[in-house]
């Protein structure tokens, strides 16, 4: 295996019973890679990160995390890797420093070693002074760098978050991201799943889940060009269904809800605003504007979804 | 366990988990003192100040020491006096009293005699246990009252009964090693069972399966600060029931700890198994009461003599740890016996707390599925 290669997994496979949480996966992630992993609930994405963690045994196929089979050694790997699970699982009736410190021992770092890293991530993920503190009694925000500062302490090789900015304010999440895009910088591989898309633009490469399969892989700018290519507007004061009525005359490739506007998709060479307002004013549709918008990785979310699942809503991109 | 310094952080993080909790410290230190005290005082088999109505038709001095002999020993109380045995029914039939004595006419004339004394205590049967230790107790005062010379004669022609080890048979001395055992059972399986199960439920179990923390360091680390907990009981109970019930410690100070040790590691166990099994801290408590609390009050011998059970419940008492745990503690406070005559219940005992740790171990998956 390369060198610069952190995880490489090939044709995985999970079953629970007859249902098929992780079906035929295979993807590689370089080192010091922001690879995000995007999905519905019960797309697969904790599922992933768990065998990757070596905590879920494997219905067939293989994963290799630094360089480690975790399908037959899955105990080998945990030196290797940080995980922050989805649900917060810090002790709450601890305070931050005894936390640091379970931790730090459950991945043998003891005595001036555990001393130094401790100091270290504080410093880093700004949790200084917080020591004392019981970790029931801090915000959500802070609860959540506690927990990476705890899977970070062993200075593992890959990371993976496994959702870990849901329910944390905006302040807070961009904090969390400047911490990662740090690491990510420093040579270490993050594997993050999440549910808001501004985030997964700053994924170096995303995965999209779709019912266990990944339906797409690629850079954001990538995966918005090829599968949602030509131009991009944003209709205003219409609805859905009166556009969507005259779309196939008018060659639009995709009407979506777009907070309280619409998503316009038209060919490349298709009209520009002015010309796309004045067919559609043509037509008695009522429009108060048409302007250009960004392609955004909803977009590409929904087109991917809505591929496997025509009648999605678009409510599925924002619940994960 | 590869990591004695991992299987510490756990233990010092177990140890954390219990001071910050009142429930547990309550638990482990508070409920032993209760359950001491509703046993040894509120739930006696000594059975005292049973109601007696005394119909005495004699009216003679030897027939009035046999009233005043049994309400001197303490367990009667002459509750009222009644004409006629004739009432004798009506009496026990209303509840009024628990026991009847009567005396015919003639009962000093026919002991001078020498003819068998006559004299009949009715006891109301529908209290069981009442019953049973009044007949007891009755015949015991009797034959022990010598200002009654008669009486005793006309019934020293029965065996001469001597009780050893206990020889005022006060129930309070088997009532507080059983209950002893009870607590340490109990308590020893329930602080273990919710340990686990409640990692489980808040899901730190899965971040601590992505340590290197194995899982015979989760559980040996576990394992550490609750036996601490539950020596301390130990101690706690054994002082108690001495001081306050004045129960003797006639054998080795060590020989019981090492035996309470081993018994509490079996307990230990079982809890651990409970809350591996169930995941769940509410089902990992009844199962562990399951496993615990009932075969100890059942069938360990603590409250119904094992002798008197069906051979299938003998058999099931087998594989009770407290029944073992039971005779070297009753062995060891009230005859003295040391480990020559306990040894087959301490091997039992070692056994039942390698196989329960062992099973805890082995059921206790890495994996999540």
């Amino acid at each position: 295996m390369s060198e610069d290669v952190s995880v490489r997994v090939k044709a995985l496979t999970k079953r629970f019973g007859t249902f098929v949480a992780v079906d035929d996966v295979s993807f590689e992630v370089k080192k010091g890679e922001i690879f995000g992993y995007l999905g519905a609930n019960g797309a697969g994405k904790s599922t992933t990160i768990r065998i990757l963690c070596g905590l879920l045994s494997v219905s067939s196929g293989a994963a290799t995390v630094a360089g480690v089979d975790v399908v037959r050694k899955p105990n080998a790997v945990r030196h290797a890797i940080g995980y922050m699970s989805q649900k917060f699982s810090l002790y709450l009736d601890l305070t931050v420093a005894e936390n640091l410190e379970f931790f730090g021992g459950a991945y043998d770092l003891f005595g001036m070693a555990f001393r130094a890293r401790r100091d270290a991530v504080t410093h880093d993920l700004a949790l200084e002074n917080l020591s004392g503190e019981l970790t029931g009694s801090l915000p959500g925000g802070l609860q959540q760098r506690l927990a990476l500062a705890c899977a970070l302490l062993h200075q593992p090789q890959v990371v993976f978050l496994d959702e870990p900015t849901a329910g944390v304010d905006p302040e807070a999440r961009r904090t969390f991201w400047r911490v990662i895009r740090h690491l990510a910088e420093a040579g270490t591989t993050i594997f993050v799943t999440t549910h808001y898309m501004d985030e997964a633009e700053y994924c170096d490469r995303v995965g999209l889940m779709v019912a266990g399969k990944l339906a797409a892989l690629d850079t954001p700018e990538s995966l918005k060009r090829t599968i949602v290519p030509g131009r991009m507007f944003e209709v205003q004061g219409s609805s859905g269904a009166e556009v969507q009525k005259v779309a196939a005359e008018l060659a639009l490739l995709d009407v979506e809800p777009f907070g309280a506007a619409l998503h316009v998709r038209v060919a490349q060479d298709g009209p520009n605003a002015e010309k796309l307002r004045a067919a559609l004013t043509d037509r008695g549709v009522h429009v108060t504007g048409v302007i250009d918008a960004e392609v955004t990785l909803e977009d590409v979310f929904l087109q991917v979804v809505g591929a496997a699942k025509p009648s999605h809503a678009p409510e599925g991109a924002k619940a994960s | 366990m590869k990591s004695l310094r991992r299987t510490m952080a756990v233990a010092h993080k177990e140890v954390l988990h219990i001071i910050r909790d009142a429930r547990a410290v309550y638990m482990a230190l508070g409920l032993p003192v209760v359950m001491l005290m509703l046993f040894g005082y509120g739930i006696s088999q000594d059975v005292g100040h049973i109601p007696m109505a005394v119909a005495d038709q004699d009216g003679t001095p030897t027939s009035r020491r046999l009233s005043q002999a049994l309400v001197a020993g303490g367990d009667f109380v002459r509750g009222l006096d009644l004409a006629s045995p004739d009432d004798a029914e009506a009496a026990l039939r209303a509840g009024r009293v628990k026991a009847v004595l009567v005396i015919p006419r003639e009962f000093a004339r026919d002991l001078a005699r020498g003819v068998p004394a006559a004299a009949q205590l009715l006891v109301d049967g529908s209290d069981g246990t009442t019953a049973t230790i009044a007949l007891g107790d009755a015949a015991g005062i009797l034959q022990a009252t010598s200002s009654v010379r008669a009486v005793r004669a006309s019934l020293s022609s029965g065996p001469r009964i001597r009780v050893r080890f206990n020889p005022t048979m006060r129930s309070t001395y088997n009532m507080v090693s059983g209950v002893i055992v009870l607590i340490l059972a109990m308590v020893a399986s329930l602080l273990t069972a919710l340990t686990i199960a409640r990692e489980w439920e808040r899901g730190s179990m899965e971040q601590l399966f992505a340590t290197p923390v194995l899982r015979s360091e989760i559980i040996a680390g576990k394992l550490v600060p609750y036996a601490g907990l539950g020596f301390v009981q130990t101690l706690l109970v054994i002082t108690l029931g001495s001081f306050m019930f004045g129960v003797p410690i006639r054998g080795s100070l060590v020989t019981l700890f090492g035996c309470s040790m081993l018994f509490l590691l079996a307990m230990l166990g079982s809890g651990l198994i409970a809350s591996v099994i169930a995941k769940s801290q509410l089902v990992a408590v009844q199962f562990a009461l399951m496993m615990s609390y009932m075969p100890v009050a059942m069938i360990s011998g603590f409250m119904f003599p094992i002798a008197n059970m069906p051979r299938w419940l003998q058999a099931l008492s087998m594989v009770v740890p407290g029944r073992y745990y039971l005779t070297t503690l009753r062995g060891l406070l009230l005859k003295g016996n040391g480990l020559d005559v306990l040894g087959r219940d301490v091997v039992a005992l070692a056994g039942f707390a390698t196989a329960f740790l062992a099973i805890a171990v082995w059921r206790f998956r890495r994996r999540l599925a």
